[in-house]
């Protein structure tokens, strides 16, 4: 029996994402057995775990891009698959590969949810422009895809992700392309506006230290995707090494048991 | 806010040299070899034209003379030609546009309308200049439905493989934000297929002028093909040759036309050298 998410649910207030018991099966590969936990509003969770161990079906699930074989799903009270245009501006999604369209330039790429989402062009535009501006990709808005470095192509994504002004964002690995030191920024950075405006994040990561770096819950899922452990890093395991250390060779542990 | 261009490959954010200089001297060599051939070409005809009477081997200067004449005189026919391709092209190009995008964007339906072009590819042009022809009184309308039912299934089933081969990923990213059938149609899938069309058109556009040459021959009084028929009723080979020559000129033109433009419309493609 995997254990089940053991964090309350906040004071009695519907969480922003809620998987409840889910399996999920393509034909005959399980890709997720039994799995239950919530992200309350406002919270950052981590995802952790192999390779291959479903944590992106975890996420198609809670996009509604398809239906748990079994259980239940709920984003803000719905079911994502079976009301999927009622989520429209809730969700947003950095992919793990930067998804730009070819033909757009940068910021004509910024600004395509803005434009689904019916915005003004010029209004779109401008909020464009302005998330440009916060990856730091001015100087590249007008280029297209083929024209920037992997770098650039995962920032101009998370932007594109960001300029709806999503309640609820969903990061796959956004991060990966990047080098360390710019990857950190990025991340204190998205941090800083997943907090300050008060949004919900649910991110994939396979690096622990990322993890811990920015999460206020981790989950670490074996395969197939199930609970192995849940931790809720402190301010004291982020800046204390011995703690950090602790806890990173916990997870560590965690994810090796399954190998 | 802060500094993230700390990685030195992502300090460049110039676009890549465009015109390679290995490009532009294939292209040089192909033109020189190109009149080279045509040189040879005019020298055997010139030699021919020795030994040969001249309605088997006209020399190249009647020729040149033949279609001198076609220029100054008989461009009005040149026009109507021009005319009826282009404008049987462009509605081949709408209408098996939207006949792929129906097979591609609506399952349902697909297979009937597959069925459709599939057997329409299959019918011989001959057939339907035949058909034409008892159909229809009208030269214009026999000529437009013959260009059309010949040219619509080349546009269509490019474009229906063109939606097919779209990333899956692409989609699901648009999806994200929800979008409805019609913001899919133009945010993912027009501008994608473009560059289906744009090559459907480049292969497609040599068979379509000898398509309109042949279905004037037969149904029609006006045009380049109702000239040549004219030509060869008056064992005027000369003219023949000179048509010929200048449908030639023609489709290179309009191949090179084609390509110009789709260049420019697909400029956010990168340009890529195979050494
Ligand atoms: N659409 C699909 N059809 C069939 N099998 C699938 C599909 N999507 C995922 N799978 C299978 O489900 C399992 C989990 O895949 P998933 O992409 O969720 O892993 P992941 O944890 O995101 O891995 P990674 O870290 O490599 O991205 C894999 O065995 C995969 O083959
Ligand atoms: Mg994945």
């Amino acid at each position: 029996m995997s254990p089940q998410s053991n964090a309350a649910i906040q004071n009695g207030e519907e969480p922003a994402i809620l998987l409840d018991s889910i399996n999920k099966s393509f034909g005959s590969v399980v890709a997720i057995e039994n799995l239950s936990f919530h992200v309350n509003k406002g919270e950052i969770v981590s995802f952790l775990g192999r390779t291959g161990a479903g944590k992106s079906t975890a996420l198609n699930l809670i996009m509604g891009n398809f239906g748990p074989t079994k259980g239940r799903v709920r984003v803000m009270g719905m079911d994502p698959n079976k009301d999927f245009k009622k989520l429209r501006q809730t969700i947003s999604v950095g992919f793990q590969t930067d998804r730009l369209l070819p033909w757009r330039t940068t910021v004509e790429n910024v600004e395509l949810g803005l434009l689904i989402l019916r915005e003004p062009k010029a209004q779109a535009r401008e909020k464009a422009l302005e998330w440009l501006d916060r990856v730091n990709l001015t100087a590249a808005a007008n280029l297209y895809p083929h024209e920037l470095s992997g770098g650039m192509r995962q920032r101009a994504s998370l932007a594109r992700a960001l300029a709806i002004d999503p309640e609820i964002l969903l990061l796959d690995e956004c991060f990966s392309q990047l080098d360390h030191v710019t990857s950190q920024t990025l991340r204190a950075d998205v941090s800083e506006v997943i907090r300050k405006y008060n949004k919900t994040c649910l991110f994939i990561t396979h690096r622990i230290d990322d993890a811990i770096e920015m999460a206020d819950r981790i989950l670490v899922l074996g395969a197939p995707a199930r609970l192995l452990l849940e931790e809720s890093p402190t301010e004291e395991d982020r800046t204390d090494r011995d703690k950090f250390r602790i806890l990173h060779d916990k997870i560590a542990a965690a994810l090796g048991v399954d190998a | 806010m802060k500094d993230y261009s700390m990685s030195t490959q992502e300090t460049s954010v110039t676009p890549t040299g465009k015109s390679g200089p290995v490009l532009l001297r294939v292209f040089n060599q192909d033109r020189f070899a190109g009149l080279v051939v045509v040189a040879l070409i005019i020298l055997a005809l010139q030699i021919a034209s020795q030994f040969a009477p001249h309605y088997i081997a006209p020399p190249p200067v009647l020729i040149a003379e033949k279609l001198w004449t076609q220029l100054t005189s008989l461009w009005d026919e040149i026009l109507i030609t021009l005319l009826r391709l282009a404008i049987a092209l462009a509605f081949a190009m709408l209408i098996g546009t939207i006949l792929g995008i129906v097979m591609g964007m609506l399952p349902r339906i697909r297979p009937y309308v597959r069925s459709l072009v599939v057997i329409d590819t299959g019918i011989p042009a001959l057939s339907w200049m035949l058909i034409a022809v008892f159909w229809f009184r009208e030269p214009e309308i026999r000529i437009f439905f013959i260009m059309s039912v010949i040219l619509v299934p080349f546009y269509a089933l490019n474009v229906f493989d063109g939606i097919r081969s779209l990333p899956k990923e692409w989609l699901e990213m648009c999806e994200s934000f929800r979008p409805n059938r019609w913001q899919v149609l133009r945010y993912l899938i027009l501008p994608h297929i473009i560059a289906y069309v744009f090559s459907t058109t480049r292969s497609v556009i040599g068979y379509a002028t000898r398509m309109v040459i042949f279905a004037e021959l037969i149904a029609s009084a006006v045009g380049i093909g109702a000239q040549m028929g004219l030509a060869q009723a008056n064992f005027d080979i000369a003219s023949v040759f000179a048509w010929t020559l200048f449908l030639v000129v023609l489709n290179i033109f309009s191949q090179f036309l084609v390509a110009l433009l789709e260049k420019r419309v697909l400029r956010y493609r990168p340009e890529v050298e195979v050494r």
